[in-house]
């Protein structure tokens, strides 16, 4: 909304105070809920925890001011830069992946004369509806050489498979379980934008003898760039959050470490360490960096989109 | 964040988005390349669902051993099983998550709608500002927030309660920021303007004239919101400890994790996921007609 | 549309008000509720079934009710504990591993029951309540079961390869190379890097004390020599491949279980539970035989996990102190008790009178080939060598895991793995303010 339409000056005369009114539960849904644990993480950030002798006994520990000491030691480890780098890693291999898959099939879908469309597009958004930690419980199992029909089958065949869930194996093991659950998601948001073409523009196109080809790469990828643009923001804030696929398959394999992503690293500092402050900081630094990237990337598309027009 | 997302540049010359192909263009002969390829994506989609359809029907002798896309014969044994854990524990899991999931979803919906609608048809001091904030909850990482919201709620005497799973989750900047898209396109501002001149009050307008012409939106807020929460793990996780509360992400997990000496009731736990994701597909097939995915891609015909 | 939108949203309002309303007096104790009627005892585990046995307290104590809330176990439960701890939402009572007691008690989260448990002392091995004393005056939990360690093995296939059960850790490696040589897909057993508690407890076999207090000071020996050996001896035979690499507890684990992949498994007594549900049908074809000792004739194990109930200082600054030490005093020392905790929840009990009682008479279902079962875990449990945890074993245990996972894979040095893990533990320590030294 770069610049908003002309507004009727009733809007802005008698709305003068019911919009606030409207917007009252979700500001007083976000400062609860959000704002105020944001600010507690920011405050236990500052602080750590201090024992007394031994440790032992009632009172033993006390909470002290930290300063910015959780921040500097947070920086200081290596493991949420390398973490950050195997994040990015995964990224570059799923997300193209996702949306070009996602982008192929809804671009098949719109192909005229396609049989089983409806068919086809339900089952392939099916996996959105399957909770992260279920799908890759399974997809654990058909990773397991040992348990895996697929491996069977490969061994039948006299071949053997990759090993999935050692070294890089496990980026594909990882990406594959994030292309399974969000290609049909990504793929409904562009078909239904290729829907929302005006038929004429291929009309033409047609009738000077372009393929279906030629109408897809010249025509239908073009008009649903900001789609596009849309499922990639999506898809990236969901890669920089990945948790729950690598915490699953982590049992499995001697190869997935405690902070193998920088949310893994929050998770073990809090949850298996009990260090919350040191987490704390940890996942500010995390949603500042976030916060950066994805701001930046929209200003980014910004420039791009107003230098274009 | 709003201006790359909504400013696509469609206004009347859409032709309607139709939920079925095509029926219009030349009835040739099929076009066996796109459907076949469609096809392997849709079998590769369903790989793991019939590994699990499949794997839910073996006993624990058959598990491992018989080749495993060849369906056993302990399905009734591992459901009356699972049926019995516990007392039916299970079943109060999928009783909780569809009591998170609907109650959550349906106030998240009312939420969204009504700031949705606010944000999309008033221009007012700090709009802008109001729902860029908004939205960068999205980019916060729930984990960042799990444990002060925790503490909080606990300061509040809320920890361990349904309200400490419900309350956080009704606030959902996806779902506001659908719903804004869906009101600046489906309520014309004349018809508000109309309402407004025979003298309805702000509330009525949106209660009687904006709300009824955004519910197919509301309803997709509803539905993505529906499977976020039931497939939430983390919050539920850290805010209950009553085992009767979990919903069922919490409680298959706890039978994955059983400690080292009781491993892992793989049974159970697969007969579980199974069952787990079969409301969620009924509820999208249910609901296929009336969800507008169309929402996203800011494609909104009004 | 909306006014049925808005009736339905009304409705599920009320629905969780009243569920709300509902739950709210399942949550930590309160006094001022529990006044007028029977006193409302909660109880975190993770063991299956325990609440059959609260069951069995609560027909015959109505002023005492428990009601079990069986959580996830594993590493994240501890924590989770300690969390609600902080925010007064900690249950009345608690299962929690042995080495976890020094970090629930340095948290604040247990309290001292000495007075009210104090006097089922005798009822324990010495080495099983300085776990729940931490050496000191006060009594953090009343003990529950016990782990020792143990070699189980697959009899029938040992037969069939001409393999002799290892009495020594130098025969348990020939034996692994042995078996590699006569039926090169199948291994001995695995070294898991998932499993530090089974590493704690062959360590502490070998003689490692990996925490140990002097005056305010903690020393940590996680790098000791005892603990050198173990790590060399398990890189070596990983190395050679002599031994399986991967994980326990997997779906690819247990299915080398159950078809005869691998062979043997060193385990603790509760090893029957694990085996009846991960390998079913190799029932009635393992034994178990002492855990293979580094010095020929001697008879010491380890422990892998084993836990105590404690009573957590919500519940006594709720007014339910005592009445929690009575259903821990209970639990673990009371016959009837006792008797459900064997047959229901499969642990092998901490009290003495019952390892050796009729309550154990009869061999596990699984184990029929051994009548004398459990008369044999009992001459291994006197050997048990003692552990000695610190406040910090969730670090170290992680730290584990990361750095031994690596090794494993990459068959690498264990020796450096362990330095990682001491390393990581010391700095741990020394960053929470306590004194290394």
């Amino acid at each position: 909304m770069a610049s908003p339409p002309p507004v009727p000056r009733a809007v802005r005369r008698r709305g003068s105070l019911a919009p606030y009114g409207f917007l009252g539960p979700a500001t007083l849904l976000f400062t609860l809920f959000f704002a105020l644990p944001i600010g507690f993480a920011v405050y236990l950030s500052l602080r750590a925890s201090r024992v007394k002798g031994l440790g032992l006994g009632s009172h033993a520990r006390t909470e002290v001011w930290a300063g910015l000491s959780n921040y500097t030691s947070a920086l200081a480890d290596s493991e949420l830069l390398s973490g950050s780098g195997r994040v990015l890693l995964y990224g570059a291999l799923l997300v193209p992946t996702m949306l070009g898959a996602a982008l192929f099939f809804a671009l098949l879908l719109d192909v005229p004369r396609v049989r089983f469309g409806a068919f086809s597009r339900l089952v392939i958004f099916l996996p959105y509806a399957v909770p992260g930690i279920v799908a890759s419980t399974l997809w654990g199992f058909l990773y397991l050489p040992q348990v895996s029909p697929g491996y069977y089958l490969l061994t039948r065949a006299g071949m053997s498979g990759p090993d999935l869930l050692h070294g890089n194996g496990l980026y594909l093991a990882m990406a594959n379980i994030a292309v399974w659950g969000g290609t049909g998601f990504n793929m409904i948001v562009i078909y239904t934008s290729l829907r929302a073409l005006p038929a004429e523009l291929y009309e033409a196109a047609r009738l000077d003898g372009c393929s279906e080809l030629q109408i897809a790469l010249r025509i239908k990828i073009p008009m649903v760039a900001p789609s596009l643009v849309l499922t990639f923001f999506f898809s990236m804030i969901a890669t920089l959050q990945v948790f729950a696929e690598p915490m699953t398959l982590k049992p499995l394999t001697n190869s997935m470490s405690s902070t193998w992503s920088p949310l893994m690293k929050v998770y073990r500092d809090a949850f298996v360490q009990g260090n919350i402050y040191s987490a704390a900081a940890t996942s500010v630094v995390i949603a500042a960096a976030t916060l950066l990237l994805s701001f930046g990337f929209l200003k980014l598309v910004n420039k791009r989109a107003n230098g274009g027009s | 964040m709003s201006a790359t997302i909504t400013s696509t540049p469609r206004a009347s010359r859409h032709r309607p988005a139709p939920a079925l192909p095509r029926k219009g263009a030349a009835p040739r002969r099929t076009a066996w390349t796109p459907t076949l390829l469609l096809l392997l994506g849709a079998v590769y989609c369903l790989v793991p669902v019939i590994w699990v359809v499949t794997a839910a029907t073996k006993s624990r002798q058959e598990l491992f051993t018989t080749f495993t896309y060849a369906p056993g014969t302990g399905f009734w044994d591992n459901l009356a099983e699972l049926s019995s854990y516990r007392g039916g524990v299970y079943w109060q899991w999928m009783a909780n998550s569809a009591l998170y999931a609907g109650a959550g979803a349906l106030m998240s919906a009312a939420v969204s709608g009504v700031t949705g609608y606010a944000l999309a048809k008033y221009r007012f001091r700090g709009r802008s500002t109001v729902f860029n904030v908004l939205l960068a909850g999205v980019l916060m990482p729930p984990i960042t927030l799990a444990v002060p919201q925790y503490l909080l709620m606990s300061k509040a005497g809320l920890a361990d309660s349904y309200w400490s799973v419900l309350l956080p989750s009704i606030l959902s900047p996806y779902g506001i920021y659908l719903a804004r898209i869906y009101a600046e396109a489906a309520i014309p501002d004349e018809v508000v303007e109309a309402a407004r001149v025979d003298g309805a009050r702000e509330w009525r307008l949106f209660r009687s004239v904006a709300l009824p012409m955004m519910v197919p939106g509301l309803v997709t807020v509803f539905l993505f919101q529906f499977v976020a929460i039931w497939n939430n793990f983390l919050l539920p996780y850290i805010m209950l400890g009553d085992d009767h509360k979990f919903p069922v992400t919490v409680g298959l997990y706890s039978l994955l994790q059983q400690g080292a000496n009781e491993p892992a009731m793989y049974t159970l736990v697969i007969t579980g996921a199974l069952l787990s994701i079969l409301p969620l597909i009924a509820l999208f097939l249910g609901m296929q007609r009336y969800w507008r995915v169309d929402l996203l891609s800011g494609a909104v015909k009004s | 549309m909306h006014r049925r939108l808005a009736l339905a949203a009304a409705a599920a309002l009320c629905g969780t008000l009243v569920l709300s309303a509902c739950s709210s007096d399942g949550g930590s104790g309160d006094s001022a509720k529990a006044a007028s009627g029977p006193v409302k005892l909660t109880f975190w585990a993770w063991a299956p079934n325990m609440d059959k046995v609260a069951e069995v307290w609560n027909k015959a104590h109505p002023e005492i009710q428990v009601s079990v809330l069986k959580q996830a176990g594993g590493d994240d439960l501890v924590t989770k504990t300690i969390t609600a701890a902080k925010a007064g939402n900690a249950p009345d009572l608690m299962q929690a591993e042995y080495q976890a007691l020094p970090t629930l008690v340095s948290n604040d989260v247990l309290a001292d029951v000495s007075k009210q448990v104090g006097g089922a002392k005798s009822q324990f091995a010495d080495g099983v309540w300085k776990q729940v004393t931490l050496g000191s005056d006060a009594v953090y939990a009343v003990p529950e079961d016990t782990a020792p360690l143990a070699f189980y093995y697959r009899q029938d296939l040992f037969e069939q390869y001409g393999l002799k059960v290892p009495t020594t850790w130098d025969e348990f490696a020939a034996t692994a190379r042995a078996l590699k040589q006569k039926a090169p897909d199948k291994s001995l057993t695995t070294f898991s890097a998932n499993d530090p508690g089974l590493f704690a407890g062959l360590a502490q076999q070998a003689g490692a004390k990996w925490w140990t207090a002097s005056g305010d000071n903690w020393k940590v020996a996680i790098d000791d020599p005892a603990t050198k050996k173990v790590a060399g001896f398990w890189s070596g035979l990983v190395k050679d491949g002599a031994v399986d690499n991967q994980p326990m507890y997997t779906p690819a684990w247990s299915k080398a279980l159950n078809d005869g992949t691998q062979i043997g498994w060193v385990s603790a007594v509760w090893a029957p539970g694990v085996l009846t549900s991960s390998a079913p049908d190799t029932k009635g074809k393992w034994a178990m035989a002492p855990l293979p000792q580094w010095e020929s004739g001697a008879s010491v194990t380890g422990s892998w996990g084993g836990s105590a109930t404690g009573v957590t200082t919500g519940a006594v600054k709720a007014g339910h102190g005592d009445a929690a030490a009575k259903f821990a005093t209970w639990l673990n020392t009371d016959p009837e008790a006792l008797a459900a905790l064997v047959q229901q929840v499969n642990v092998y009990p901490a009290a003495t009178s019952a390892q050796t009682g009729g309550l154990l008479s009869a061999a596990p279902e699984f184990f029929s080939n051994q009548p004398d079962f459990y008369p044999k875990a009992a001459e291994i449990a006197k050997g048990t060598a003692s552990a000695a945890w610190g406040p910090n074993v969730n670090v170290a245990y992680s730290a584990f895991k990361d750095a031994f996972g690596k090794a494993a894979q990459d068959k690498g040095d264990f020796g450096a793995a362990l330095s990682t893990m001491q390393q990581a533990t010391v700095e741990d320590l020394k960053k929470n303010g306590f004194q290394v030294g």
